[in-house]
């Protein structure tokens, strides 16, 4: 393998572990509540412009401000699901399966279009030279974005899935998510359970925000594409499934940077749609199991 | 059905004299995009309301409708009237591709489809520098007064064709919405799993539903064209356009007659005015509209014709797809 095919191989995993951690919430939010949050990409974006301004007003490192994006992520997601989806989420059942799709929808719209009049339409990077430099591997290099990028993303997903797998909350969650009636017989709190996998499934996305604002700029429609992303992911990874997200994320990467050796740039925004309607086509139920939160 | 013929009449009345009244250029401008947006809605409600599978991707049907006609009448000297055939066979044979792998699955893979599928057609056609002008667009040829080829220099001539558009999209919507093939629309729509059991082909009904959707929505596309004279990827086919013509239907009603035009009457006026307000903002009309519809779907997710019909006091028909179980 010539040293140019490793280095993109290298590459797409390590942005590809980012896109997973980004594909986490969205993973974890269905396979709980089975509901699809289009605004995912829209938070994604606040988390950024959080990110953005801790950096350059509080003056802190692009690593040092993934704590406070996580925090203010998680109220979001709290406050997002407790006052605005959830009101629509019970009338769901009965009445109107595509409600929460399509006032999701109606948030991203807005979200997307109120921070184009809030900070404008430029593409915006933190202040400081941190992301620019480089470790050199022999022939390959890497920048230390891409280096913190895949070991915080690694770490966080090996938490969350720890953190599903071995807590009382955790368990809990999965219960919801495998039979809510089931889990409700035993006292589960399925409205409270629904609280805490959104927000958490934000905060985990305030972390990938972090990361990605150290490698892409941010402006107000980068959720558009990034979202999508992580739609393709969850698919690939199979819906609801974790540990899938980041496979699936890794998967995303690497045909990502491969593709861009053999395509025109010009190409590159609609690749990611193309997997998404190859996948779609051919391996509907995903690539690595399936229902399993 | 009486109440309908009435409303029909009355609206028909509105638009004979409408352009008598109305005789400034730009206010004749706004009420012919209004209708233009008023049949795009009617066309997506087809499959987006009636049949309940929301599609965020009808720009695509919409650039392929104004890229065809434009096409074949820039290389071939066709006339546009027939252009518009072919886009909107081309458009229906994009909405079966596209339907196929999806309704075999439920909910959002339809919409992220179809979202896809109009960002990788705006993509190409980007990329098709001599074939289709790449992202600069294409200009129709002035021909002036041409009738016959879907031209004009008076603004009645299109208010005219906008006006029969409607009919027609109105008319299309009627008749689904009375047969049986409606019925089993709204049962989808309702519950997939017991139209299945009650021995209805889900799968074939949608995509059916889907197809004629598509061609309704690829003739705006070639009347766009011909109003403008001019179109781009990021006019015809960018997602603004796929979110605008779904959220226009689903805030005046989705599933129903009117509530697609009422949504249009209501949100195209809301929007020039949020333009002059705001001094054209960009980002200012969008966000109305994404507030809007959370308010809508918030608290009255049948839409604005439902609140226009306990305001005044008349009752829906019984009638296939207004009212959701």
């Amino acid at each position: 393998m010539s040293s140019t095919i490793t280095q993109a191989l290298l590459n797409g995993i390590a942005s590809g572990a980012i896109y997973g951690l980004i594909a986490l919430g969205l993973s974890l939010q269905f396979g709980v509540m089975k509901i699809i949050n289009f605004a995912h990409g829209s938070f994604l974006m606040i988390a950024m412009y959080l990110a953005l301004w801790g950096c350059r007003h509080l003056g802190l490192h692009p690593l040092a401000v993934i704590p406070l994006v996580m925090a203010a992520l998680y109220v979001v997601g709290h406050v997002t699901q407790r006052w605005l989806i959830e009101p629509i989420y019970r009338k769901e059942a009965t009445r109107e399966p595509i409600g929460v799709l399509i006032f999701t929808t109606g948030l991203w719209i807005f979200l997307d279009n109120l921070f184009l009049v809030l900070a404008g339409p430029d593409f915006q990077s933190p202040p400081g030279d941190w992301p620019n430099e480089v470790v050199m591997v022999g022939d390959l290099i890497f920048t230390y974005p891409q280096v913190a990028g895949f070991i915080v993303a690694s770490a966080v997903t090996l938490l969350l899935v720890t953190f599903l797998r071995g807590t009382r909350i955790g368990r809990m969650i999965r219960a919801t998510g495998q039979d809510r009636e089931a889990a409700s017989v035993l006292g589960i709190d399925s409205a409270a359970v629904y609280q805490v996998s959104f927000a958490l499934g934000l905060a985990v996305l305030g972390v990938a925000g972090s990361l990605l604002l150290t490698i892409v700029p941010v402006d107000p429609f980068i959720g558009d594409s990034y979202g999508i992303r992580a739609f393709v992911v969850v698919v690939l990874g199979g819906i609801g499934s974790v540990g899938g997200a980041f496979w699936g994320g890794i998967l995303v990467g690497i045909i990502e940077s491969m593709g861009a050796q053999f395509m025109p740039v010009t190409y590159s925004e609609a690749m990611i749609f193309a997997i998404f309607l190859g996948v779609l086509y051919f391996r509907p139920a995903g690539l690595f199991g399936l229902e399993e939160a | 059905m009486r109440q309908d013929r009435l409303i029909g009449c009355a609206a028909a009345a509105v638009l004979a004299v409408l352009p008598l009244v109305f005789d400034n250029p730009y206010t004749l401008s706004v009420v012919i995009l209004t209708l233009l947006y008023a049949y795009l809605a009617l066309s997506w409600n087809i499959i987006g309301g009636i049949a309940g599978q929301l599609s965020l991707g009808h720009a695509a049907y919409f650039g392929i409708g104004g890229y065809t006609s434009t096409y074949l009448f820039l290389t071939y000297g066709l006339s546009p009237w027939l252009g518009m055939l072919a886009g909107a066979v081309l458009a229906s044979a994009a909405a079966a591709l596209i339907g196929l792998p999806c309704f075999r699955l439920r909910g959002a893979y339809f919409a992220l489809a179809t979202l896809a599928a109009a960002v990788i057609l705006r993509v190409i056609v980007e990329n098709s520098h001599e074939l289709l002008g790449g992202p600069r667009g294409m200009e129709v040829r002035l021909l002036h007064d041409a009738p016959w080829y879907f031209q004009h220099t008076r603004k009645e001539f299109y208010y005219a064709v906008v006006v029969a558009l409607v009919a027609v999209a109105l008319f299309a919507n009627y008749a689904v919405l009375r047969s049986r093939f409606g019925y089993y629309l709204t049962a989808i729509r309702n519950d997939e799993e017991a139209a299945l059991a009650l021995g209805v082909n889900a799968r074939r009904c949608k995509l059916q539903a889907a197809v004629l959707s598509a061609a309704l929505t690829a003739v705006g596309g070639t009347f766009y064209a011909q109003y403008v004279l001019f179109i781009s990827p990021d006019k015809v086919f960018g997602g603004h356009l796929s979110v605008q013509i779904a959220v226009i239907c689903i805030i005046g009603g989705r599933g129903t007659l009117w509530g697609p035009a009422l949504g249009a009457l209501l949100l195209l006026p809301a929007e020039e005015v949020a333009r002059f307000v705001t001094g054209g903002a960009p980002g200012a009309a969008m966000m109305l509209y994404g507030l809007l519809l959370m308010v809508v779907i918030r608290f009255e997710p049948r839409g604005l014709i439902a609140l226009a019909r306990r305001a005044t006091g008349c009752r829906a028909a019984p009638r296939a797809g207004v009212e959701v179980a």
